[in-house]
């Protein structure tokens, strides 16, 4: 059934909704829960998404949200509840299923074959086929163009997609969910890995799966999002559902509370006083360093926290790896620990007393095949002992105090990193870079993956390891995190530093206005902050 | 970040069945061979014969030692065969058969070991050539090389002193098991033990994690190739004494079945998993199954059906995803 | 990004030409290389009459190093095929015997054989996780071994008739030789314009992701080592048509001959990337530069060096940051 009321990006058209609420819901979850060994992922949550409508899904970590996704797209079986599909109630016996029905998830790592061509990865599973029963690559390039020229891109369909930009790629995948007649296409954290132009592509393209009624739900952290594109937003907490409202009902402070369900100051031990004093511990002096890092800029000093704020994909991670020296420096140079370096390395770097917590714990931090106690001495080999013997005594005493610290819920410091859960590891992760760094620590999403309660515990952490005198740079997505927690905030845009906040000045829509301030996707007109 | 497979916040059940089969079915695997042979023909037993099986053991064994440390960086050394045989060329090459020359050689066997190990390691490491076709190309030169400098023909001058190394005693024990014995001890050390041997670990597991805890990676996986190259020119010169010739196609075969013994052994090919005494238990598997079909009188034909058996049947004990990269 | 409008012939063939991958052009460009080299340094080499030969020679090696293509596209290795090719001589000129009624049920069950085995090694490579390198390693030693106890020696012969595979001539044409392109003209046919041929890329580029996307991965590895192990049986095939009897050692070498054109070809290693034409010209390379080092009176051994070294040069320029060559 076709929605009667066409859309423009932001416009919420709720009053459409509610008069056809009943028979327009494309999908329609009740009383939805499941449980994972130990935690309660899902607690009875309702949700109803209307044809052509864009839903905005946000929440915590650990909110529930990839959980109730997953258990729409059949990937998950539910312990409880019921799930309605265009009208009838399902279970999903396969994600295969669900797709064939209409339901489409695009991953944040995408599914395609880089050597394939666009069209090749479009109908991967599903090639056109002429009466010999071979593939008719005519049709299959008629239909790729057409999809694609529906949503507005002028990629070529003979382009092997490994010579696409990610926004590119990720269209591709959306396209191929449209070969199938999609009803409803789930994005989760879309925007995770794409520049702020590219966002705006990607708001694009939601926009004509609106005017096409195709339904659109899309996990996001990021809440510019949500007032950009979507019509309404579902927020969910510690596995409940908080509450639906339609976007125009919603401020962005208003969200940020729905989703922590406490007042901000309740979380975070209280800021440094004093001004910070003395040599910077770190600092970048005009650096440039790959596509994502432009000249930037910053000073890091003893006792002091400071943020890299920025949208996902603005470059604050690249700017980490260039100060701890693990991507190349094509000009300027970085000061460590009072030592100017023009091309620094991890080695060099931790022995200058800097650690770095990097954002992918299982791809970048870990030793999956490890236990906690090699993980945790992996950056000070040297210091356990010497070349010819390491002293696993001390590699053990070592991770058992970090596991009573950090309260990690192991068996010991032998137990498999792969057996943890993911708030453990990352535990374990800052216990490594903690127990390393005597001079300044770059901690990038030190949270990702922890639960609440944890995470005030590494907050406090963090404030004092500044307060015994290091420096320590934090790169957060979670705009509550980041403010609550820095002293002062560099916000990044597009690989440049667009601006400093501190004291009054450091709020969320500050924050906001600087992370696009270089035209990445902005807050829409007449939207209340 | 969540990807359609992971599921977020839940540990991965440890898969008791497969660790007990990973642990311990091995070795219990080679018991029951022992049993089982050493009732069907008590020859097995007789200390000679065992003498005998593990010092025609002991080379392979050596080149398993390190070919190990390739396979746990990820990567793995098919130039090992090519060494060995280069390697014995350089024992006959200096025309003598007094023992004096024999340090020499020994030195110009491991400059040889480092050199090659070096290429290999510096294609694989600093050119991201795959270990296969690095290694692969290795072996075609150094045969080349070796046929240019013996123009097709076998060597003949060998030092006596080394039949005492391939078939002579030391205090009741063959020289050649001693060797083995030792470079056990020496590399085993320092694999489960010294700092090196734990980046070893650290750089096979996670490459890019070891970068970024500051193990200069490169260095770790260039040192390994030339241990490998090293224990493999070594092997060479022990092989050459217990055969008591040289030829051309001295220790063929050994490439193969050095990677197939460590596999076997739990030397997962994906890198950062196994250890050294794994990795003999591969080899003494394959040996004391070689022996046995020698005794019991089989034919050399089902000698080679059973190592094809028992090769798949042993590796697939280690069921896990450490042995699916490609080549 | 390209605007995508309809095409006039010419942009579209413009297109195509750019599409072309570096490898083939590298190997194009040494052929010629070559072809140039062997002509001003041998008479005897850039006749008509030499070309032909090698085009009849290079059959055995390039039918099997088709097999291996499919192979190491799905991100495997197949280190049977020698084996494969020993048993099946064999047994093909065993169990024939001289008898021409035999002849066509023999030559069907063989290659049936073949490719049944050569299915095994792709499930079992598949369900009990085992890496193809092991896998394919200890089936050889299996065949091998069993191939001896049917017969340590050459045994059986073929009668004449059948000699005309390899001996055969079409129009001058080495009949031989023609069905090798014939059957490379099948494959590419195959990989490019089927669903299990498009899944074969899949499974090799990404297998994880081509198992989410609803691609039996199973399946895939089934039908390409089963395919490897069919065209290995019918080069066993050819050699005993050759040769006029069977040899239990025929296949000796060819497991890592067989690589070596796929690899100079443009197919890389890890999976997912190359294809038939490009085996289909190392195939070539390989066996006019082993014919012309004959005419030069180079010495097998030296033959060695200078293998090696292409094997070098086609890595290296196939060396891309991403994929491992």
């Amino acid at each position: 059934m076709r929605m009667a009321c066409p859309r423009a990006p932001g416009d919420a058209q709720f009053p459409c909704n509610a008069a056809n609420f009943m028979t327009s819901a494309i999908v329609s979850v009740t009383g939805m829960s499941k449980s994972f060994p130990g935690v309660r992922s899902l607690d009875r949550v309702d949700l109803e998404v209307a044809r052509g409508e864009v839903r905005a899904l946000v929440g915590e970590n650990g909110a529930g949200k990839s959980t109730l996704i997953k258990i729409i797209a059949g990937a998950y079986r539910p312990d409880d509840g019921e799930l309605a599909f265009d009208g009838r109630s399902t279970r999903w016996s396969s994600p295969h299923e669900a797709a064939r029905a209409g339901v489409h998830v695009i991953y944040q790592e995408l599914i395609l074959f880089p050597d394939m061509t666009v069209a090749q990865n479009i109908f991967v599973n599903d090639q056109p086929r002429n009466r010999f029963c071979l593939i008719d690559k005519a049709d299959m390039r008629r239909r790729a163009t057409a999809i694609l020229e529906e949503l507005g891109s002028p990629i070529d369909p003979d382009e092997k997609v490994r010579n696409l930009t990610v926004a590119s790629q990720q269209l591709v995948e959306i396209a191929r969910a449209l070969k199938s007649n999609a009803k409803l296409i789930i994005f989760d954290e879309p925007t995770a890995v794409l520049g702020g132009h590219e966002v705006d592509i990607l708001f694009a393209m939601i926009a004509r799966l609106k005017a096409r009624g195709v339904a659109v739900i899309f996990i996001s952290h990021r809440l510019e999002e949500v007032f950009a594109i979507a019509d309404s937003a579902t927020v969910l907490k510690d596995g409940k559902l908080v509450g639906t409202l339609p976007v125009k009902e919603l401020t962005q402070s208003k969200l940020v509370s729905m989703m922590i369900g406490r007042p901000l100051a309740d979380m975070f031990p209280p800021k440094a006083t004093s001004e910070p004093q003395g040599a910077p511990v770190l600092a970048a002096n005009d650096i440039w360093s790959g596509p994502k890092v432009k000249g930037i800029s910053l000073a890091l000093h003893k006792g002091e926290i400071v943020g890299l704020a920025g949208m996902v994909g603005s470059g604050r991670t690249e700017i980490a790896h260039a100060l701890f020296g693990s991507a190349p420096l094509e000009r300027g140079s970085v000061t460590q620990g009072g030592t100017a370096a023009t091309s620094p390395d991890p080695c060099q770097s931790i022995a200058r007393g800097i650690g770095f917590l990097t954002e992918n714990r299982k791809e970048e931090g870990l030793f999956m095949l490890q236990d906690i106690a090699v993980n945790i001495s992996a950056p000070i080999l040297g210091r356990i002992g010497s070349a010819l013997f390491l002293n696993r005594t001390a590699e053990r005493m070592l991770a058992r105090q970090q596991i009573a610290q950090y309260a990690i819920a192991a068996t010991g410091p032998n137990a498999a990193v792969v057996n943890l859960s993911g708030g453990n590891q990352q535990k374990v992760l800052l216990g490594r870079w903690v127990n390393t760094s005597n001079t300044a620590l770059i901690l990038d999403e030190p949270t990702r993956g922890v639960d609440v309660g944890a995470k005030m515990e590494i907050y406090r952490i963090i404030r004092e390891l500044a307060n015994r005198g290091l420096g320590i740079l934090v790169i957060s997505s979670e705009l509550p995190e980041i403010i609550g927690l820095c002293d002062r905030v560099i916000v990044i845009a597009e690989g440049r530093k667009t601006g400093e906040l501190t004291g009054r000045d450091l709020t969320e829509e500050r924050v906001m206005e600087l992370a696009v301030a270089t035209g990445g996707a902005g807050l829409p007109n007449g939207v209340a902050a | 970040m969540s990807s359609p497979a992971e599921e977020t916040e839940r540990p991965m059940p440890r898969m008791s069945v497969g660790n007990l089969l990973r642990d311990y079915g091995l070795l219990a695997f080679l018991l029951l061979n022992v049993i089982v042979i050493s009732i069907l023909s008590p020859a097995f037993l007789k200390p000679e014969n065992l003498l005998n099986i593990l010092t025609q053991a002991a080379p392979l064994g050596m080149v398993v030692l390190g070919q190990a440390f390739c396979l746990l960086v990820r990567g793995l050394d098919l130039s090992v065969a090519s060494v060995m045989a280069t390697s014995a060329v350089l024992a006959t090459s200096f025309a003598a058969t007094d023992n004096a020359m024999m340090p020499v050689i020994f030195a110009a066997a491991i400059a040889l070991g480092i050199a090659v190990g070096t290429v290999n390691g510096f294609l694989v490491a600093k050119r991201g050539v795959s270990p296969f076709l690095a290694t692969l190309a290795t072996t075609i030169v150094l045969q080349g090389i070796r046929f240019l400098y013996t123009e097709g023909s076998s060597g003949s001058t060998l030092p006596e002193g080394f039949a005492v190394i391939g078939q002579g005693r030391f205090l009741g024990l063959p020289v050649n098991l001693l060797i083995l014995v030792a470079l056990t001890l020496v590399l085993g050390y320092v694999l489960h033990f010294s700092r090196f041997g734990r980046q070893v670990y650290l750089v096979g597991g996670n490459p890019r994690g070891a970068m970024l805890v500051g193990i200069r990676s490169n260095a770790v996986i260039i040192s390994c190739y030339v241990i490998c190259a090293v224990v493999a020119a070594i092997a060479g010169l022990c092989l050459v004494g217990y055969v008591g010739q040289v030829d051309q196609w001295t220790g063929k075969g050994y490439e193969l079945d050095s990677i197939v013994a460590a596999v076997m052994g739990g030397i997962a090919i994906n890198g950062g998993r196994g250890n050294v005494f794994g990795a003999l238990l591969g080899v003494f598997i394959l040996v004391v199954m070689f022996n046995a079909v020698i005794l019991l009188g089989l034919p050399v034909q089902v000698q080679m059906i059973l190592k094809g058996i028992i090769v798949i049947a042993a590796s697939a004990l280690y069921i896990t995803d450490g042995n699916r990269r490609v080549a | 990004m390209t605007p995508t409008q309809s095409t006039p012939a010419s942009t579209a063939v413009t297109r195509w030409f750019r599409r072309i991958p570096l490898s083939l052009i590298v190997v194009v460009a040494l052929l010629l290389l070559l072809t140039v080299t062997g002509t001003v340094l041998s008479d005897r080499f850039a006749t008509s009459r030499n070309f032909l030969n090698v085009f009849q020679q290079a059959a055995s090696l390039g039918v099997v190093s088709l097999g291996q293509t499919l192979v190491v596209l799905t991100g495997g290795i197949d280190l049977s095929v020698g084996a494969m090719i020993s048993l099946t001589s064999n047994l093909t000129s065993g169990l024939i015997d001289g008898n021409p009624d035999r002849v066509l049920p023999v030559v069907i069950g063989v290659v049936a054989l073949g490719a049944a085995i050569g299915c095994m090694n792709g499930l079992l490579t598949h369900y009990l996780r085992i890496h193809p390198l092991i896998v394919t390693l200890g089936m050889a030693s299996i065949l091998q071994g069993v191939t001896l106890l049917y017969s340590l020696a050459p045994l059986g012969k073929v009668p004449q008739e059948f000699q005309v595979l390899a001996y055969g001539r079409f129009l001058g044409v080495s009949i031989g030789g023609l069905a090798m392109i014939g059957l490379f003209v099948l494959a590419a046919i195959f990989l490019h314009f089927t669903r299990t041929g498009n899944a074969i890329y899949a499974v090799g580029g990404d297998p994880r992701g081509a198992h989410l996307m609803g691609i039996s991965v199973a399946r895939t590895l089934a039908i390409a080592y089963g395919l490897s192990g069919a065209l290995a049986a019918i080069t066993g095939i050819y050699l005993v048509s050759r040769m006029g009897t069977g040899d239990p050692w025929r296949g000796e070498g060819f497991e890592l001959a067989s690589i070596t054109p796929v690899v100079v070809g443009g197919t890389i290693l890890a999976g997912g990337r190359g294809g038939v034409l490009g085996t289909l010209l190392g195939v070539y390379l390989i066996s006019l530069l082993n014919n012309l080092l004959n005419f030069l009176d180079v010495s097998t051994f030296y033959q060695w060096i200078i293998q090696g070294l292409i094997i070098i040069t086609a890595v290296a320029i196939n060396v891309e940051r991403g994929r491992r060559a």
